[in-house]
């Protein structure tokens, strides 16, 4: 990738809804601090539903962040994202004026694993309860998992590719993959990422026919990947929407480049075949570790998937080593969403917003509510470690069988690869 | 309920349906505006119509929702209430 022909992507801006922080400042320091906002379900009509803990996103006001106009056609997943967006997009100080009168010039690309599930139970109630007559128009577009992607590029007038990934909770790596090959292929800006709402009657009871989710009803137990005491995974709602640009066109504005997206690659390795995803997550790491250019021994830090399953954890601690080599250069692994929860394709892109801010500030976030780790991982736990951070890798997996591996690089003198 | 629908109504029915809020004052002032210069789309007229189908227990004509202005709307929506009177 270091032709000069080549159209390079880089993000320039972050937008954070998440359930530790609605403001890329409040994430960051809750992230690093290592912080655990797990608790409880309240959500309406959720509270007597076997998912007892979740990351609930509770500071978040979509009345104050969105007009009433696009409220009432759309579902609390689009709130997320067009809230995500226009912080991402203010963080890259990117207004409509700046791309250079075209239009054209700006897409979006969304990942998404269950779309609008809260509207959608709402108005399919009012179908079987009161007649098709009650059903409101909206339904048409608000359930659909292409509607967060279809608002934002209506609402910020982005006529440029726009499209959904649909391929799993690794989804979401994949979506800032395709933005950066879409940025490759000549469109400057791309407003990418991915916000879930999962967090609602209907989607809920979806999720109790998941084996990997948790039950566990106490929110310091019940998500503790690569531990003994591994129990399952923690869902979340939120998300985060990131600027993905073209490097020259930042240098243009005058806009830093935070990282640059250097290599992605994706594997299938078939439903909670947990066993398969190591020969899976090796594939896709040695595949965006080829495509970055990137030896092994340069990743500084992995964002690890951390189902929290102990084959999983299992099958991801035995990859890390297939690429790393178990008793060669031991690299640190961390895995913040302990502390948040897993948003399903949202989960990944946190992750790569964390990893973005682990860069700028040599910090490695640490991993929350984990204690005695059982596999062979020099996982980040406690506190966060101080690290000069060039290169990060994320990793993510799906319950469905996708598999997703994405290296960064630090922004800054990224001219020498 | 088959009175008239009033510009109060209208107005209720904007909010509710579409999520854009207007005075009655002000939407008797711009009668002739578009809807669309109020931020209404076609699927938020398509609920308003909806709504008042299903609050007056009469349907509507296909028209309704294609029109383009208030007094337009007004007009056509009370015209049919009145004939089913």
């Amino acid at each position: 990738m270091s032709a000069p022909h080549v159209r390079r992507a880089g993000v320039t801006g972050i937008g954070v809804v998440a359930p530790n922080g609605t403001s890329t400042d409040t994430f960051w320091k809750a992230t690093q601090a290592g912080v655990s906002v797990l608790d409880r379900v309240t959500r309406e009509g959720c509270e007597h539903l076997p998912m007892r803990v979740a990351g609930e996103v509770r500071s978040f006001e979509p009345a104050a962040a969105i007009e009433e106009r696009l409220l009432v056609q759309t579902d609390r997943f689009s709130h997320f994202a067009m809230a995500a967006a226009d912080l991402a997009l203010q963080d890259a100080r990117l207004g409509q004026s700046d791309l250079g009168g075209s239009p054209f010039a700006a897409g979006v690309v969304t990942a998404a694993g269950s779309g609008g599930g809260e509207f959608g139970q709402r108005e399919l109630q009012r179908l079987w309860g009161k007649g098709s007559r009650f059903v409101g128009p909206y339904q048409s577009i608000a359930w659909f998992y292409a509607a967060s992607t279809g608002q934002i590029s209506i609402r910020r007038g982005f006529k440029g590719p726009c499209s959904v990934v649909a391929a799993d909770e690794a989804g979401g790596l994949d979506a800032l993959a395709h933005a950066a090959r879409t940025v490759g292929r000549g469109t400057d800006v791309m407003v990418a990422g991915s916000t879930e709402a999962p967090l609602a009657p209907y989607s809920g009871v979806c999720q109790l026919g998941y084996e990997e989710l948790s039950t566990a009803e106490d929110p310091v137990r019940a998500y503790r990947p690569f531990t003994a005491d591994a129990c399952g995974f923690v869902p979340a709602e939120g998300g985060a929407m990131l600027v993905v640009e073209e490097v020259g066109s930042a240098r243009e504005r005058g806009v830093p480049v935070r990282a640059v997206l250097a290599g992605h690659a994706a594997t299938f390795t078939g439903a909670s075949r947990w066993e398969e995803s190591r020969e899976g997550l090796v594939h896709a790491i040695r595949g965006a570790l080829g495509e970055a250019r990137c030896a092994p021994e340069e990743i500084d830090v992995v964002f690890a998937d951390a189902l929290g399953v102990p084959a999983a954890d299992r099958a991801e601690a035995l990859a890390i080593a297939d690429v790393f080599g178990a008793h060669g250069r031991r690299v640190p692994v961390t895995a913040p969403k302990t502390g948040v929860g897993r948003g399903y394709c949202a989960a990944p892109v946190l992750d790569t917003a964390a990893a973005v801010f682990a860069m700028e500030h040599g910090l490695i976030p640490p991993t929350p509510n984990v204690f005695d780790i059982c596999h062979d991982l020099d996982l980040v736990t406690v506190r966060a470690r101080a690290a000069e951070l060039r290169t990060v890798l994320v990793l993510s997996r799906g319950l469905m069988g996708s598999n997703s591996a994405l290296v960064l690089r630090h922004g800054a003198g990224d001219a020498s690869w | 309920m088959s009175d008239r629908i009033t510009v109060e109504e209208l107005a209720e029915l904007m909010k509710t349906a579409a999520g854009v809020t207007v005075a009655p004052q002000d939407l008797e002032q711009r009668y002739d505006s578009g809807f669309d210069a109020f931020g209404i789309d076609s699927l938020g007229l398509l609920g308003i119509v909806g709504e008042l189908e299903n609050r007056h227990g009469t349907p509507m004509p296909p028209d309704a929702e294609r029109c383009k202005t208030p007094r337009q709307f007004l007009d056509l929506v009370n015209t049919t209430l009145m004939a089913g009177a």
